[in-house]
């Protein structure tokens, strides 16, 4: 009687599977159900935006800069007029920074609404998608009221925001944020006791801190796995030191302590959000910046928190129209690094979920 | 024991289910329904015409094109030899190029280019996105804008330079018609700053 004996097979996860939100290829090497190999293949969505805002005037680089990582584009815009405005020192007027810091943070609410609808359709739940897209569509249509547009903002400029808020926004958005607080409710009784996803989550990829600092990972996924690491509080950027909010954190570092820390920050995000809005003062919102804007030569690293970690940009300027070299960092680039790390000795279905709750979105790693 | 907790919070996610039950839908059925679009909306670049005489509002200074990330715009404008005017020709908008991002608007300084709310303008042919002057214009006549121009532009004709040696020098940069050497003009009054390149 012949032996019976098992082999290895490969296979391939993507790059157009469902649950790789973007092209993400994964090399499987599986034995049975198991994955006992994880190799990424990255560069399906390379746009060599570098190169692009390299052949841009700064003004330019901001719309490139909504497609770097577009679920919080404000942030990468953000950034990158941080960056300028170093670079050149401008001084950016006080209501600016105000209506920067509450589209920052409505845009990490309404990125971290993303995440609960397409991590648990991941997984499995459908109508959790539903909710989340309902909520964050709120978020949206401030956006397009205030810029124009509800994905690629380019609403934050070197100096100063685009253009004002519009009078019916802030009524609208205290009642968004009273939605979002109220359904938040209803999201946690969806999922959080439920026993199919504790199952499908409690102990699943589990992220030593230790391993994740080795790595490079910040943002929810390292605060998950209980460092408290927070570039808002750690080096202030804007003006996020005047601002009272905690920054949450949580012990196991599983898949579900990642889902419970980015429904912590949602709460804390709209008591900054509130707090921006009672404190909002008049005044100018754009500090004069000549259209040939042209800083001075040097360099300079800027760095902001975004939903997806620390996102940095270094710019090099030789004093022109043009930046001379654009390197951009983006957290979800170190976060597919670890994945092979915690995804190994899991079974396929697990695997998607360890790489839906560590909230990667492939243009930010690809660029 | 386990189990009787599983079995209640399962139905505790089917309670706020069942809660949307009686409601009605949020979303609405596109092609019959319409979404009313927000006045900032950033849809399709068109060219706005003069309320009064239905001349086009722009003059040719070329500020959109330069403005442009992704170099949507072209514009032929050359200058008139003799009166150092722009004369607008062509000004054609690749749609497929453009990225709504709104720069073209903020940089014009005639209330001439703006971005509708209109947003459906799919074609089968690549072809069909080279919107040309004619079909800009058309496309901007119904829509509303706030007219930011100065009104008589012919009266802030600046002095002419008394001391004509280096101060013309300074004003008209690119002086790329041989002829100008000669005799410096006067730059126009409805010419906008451009950078010295």
């Amino acid at each position: 009687m012949a032996e019976l004996r098992t082999e290895e097979f490969t296979v391939n996860m993507g790059p157009h599977h469902p649950s790789t939100h973007g092209v993400c290829r994964l090399i499987l090497t599986l034995s049975g159900e198991k994955v006992i190999k994880i190799v990424p293949v990255i560069g399906y969505l390379h746009r060599a935006l570098e190169k692009i805002c390299e052949n841009r005037t700064y003004a330019q680089c901001i719309p490139v800069m909504d497609r770097f990582e577009y679920v919080t584009a404000m942030s990468c815009e953000y950034l990158f007029s941080n960056a300028a405005e170093k670079l050149a020192e401008i001084e950016v007027p006080e209501r600016a920074e105000y209506l920067r810091v509450i589209m920052l943070e409505l845009n990490r609410i309404a990125s971290h609404l993303i995440f609960y609808g397409v991590t648990a359709m991941d997984i499995g739940a459908l109508t959790p998608f539903l909710y989340g897209l309902r909520e964050r569509e709120g978020i949206i249509d401030l956006f397009e009221m205030t810029c124009g547009q509800r994905l690629t903002y380019n609403y934050i400029r070197i100096g100063g925001v685009s253009k004002d808020i519009p009078p019916q926004f802030e009524p609208k958005c205290r009642e968004t944020i009273k939605t979002i607080r109220e359904k938040l409710n209803d999201y946690e009784g969806l999922l959080n006791e439920n026993p199919i996803w504790l199952v499908r989550n409690k102990g699943i990829g589990v992220l030593p801190a230790d391993l994740g600092i080795a790595y490079g990972v910040s943002g929810p996924v390292l605060r998950a796995s209980g460092v408290k690491y927070d570039i808002r509080k750690d080096d202030p950027y804007s003006i996020y030191d005047r601002f009272d909010f905690e920054i949450p954190t949580r012990e196991n570092g599983d898949c579900y302590d990642r889902y419970l820390l980015r429904l912590d920050e949602i709460k804390q995000s709209l008591n900054i959000v509130e707090q921006a809005l009672d404190a909002l003062p008049e005044g100018d919102i754009k500090a004069k910046v000549s259209p040939n804007f042209k800083p001075p030569a040097g360099e300079v690293y800027a760095r902001v928190e975004n939903s997806r970690g620390e996102l940095g940009v270094y710019i090099q300027s030789d004093g022109g129209k043009k930046p001379l070299r654009v390197k951009m960092r983006g957290g979800s680039f170190n976060q597919l690094q670890v994945l092979p790390e915690i995804g190994t000795d899991c079974l396929v279905a697990d695997l998607v979920a360890i790489f839906a709750s560590l909230d990667i979105i492939l243009p930010e790693v690809d660029r | 024991m386990k189990l009787l907790k599983d079995i209640k919070n399962l139905l505790i996610g089917m309670r706020i289910t069942g809660k949307h039950l009686g409601r009605h839908a949020i979303t609405i059925q596109y092609p019959e329904e319409r979404w009313e679009m927000p006045e900032r909306s950033r849809g399709i670049v068109v060219l706005l015409s003069d309320k009064e005489t239905g001349d086009l509002n722009c003059t040719g200074c070329l500020l959109c094109m330069k403005a442009c990330p992704s170099a949507a715009i072209f514009i032929d404008a050359p200058r008139d030899p003799e009166t150092k005017k722009r004369k607008l020709l062509t000004f054609t908008v690749d749609n497929a190029l453009c990225c709504f991002c709104g720069l073209c608007e903020e940089a014009c300084n005639f209330s001439a280019i703006k971005m509708a709310t209109m947003y459906e303008f799919s074609e089968p042919e690549k072809e069909g996105f080279l919107w040309d002057m004619k079909k800009l214009q058309e496309v901007g006549l119904d829509v509303d804008y706030i007219d930011t121009r100065k009104k008589k532009p012919a009266k802030k004709v600046p002095k002419p330079a008394t001391d004509s040696g280096t101060a013309t020098d300074k004003i008209v940069p690119d002086t790329l018609d041989s002829d100008a050497k000669q005799t410096p003009p006067a730059p126009e009054p409805d010419k906008p700053k451009e950078d010295g390149e």
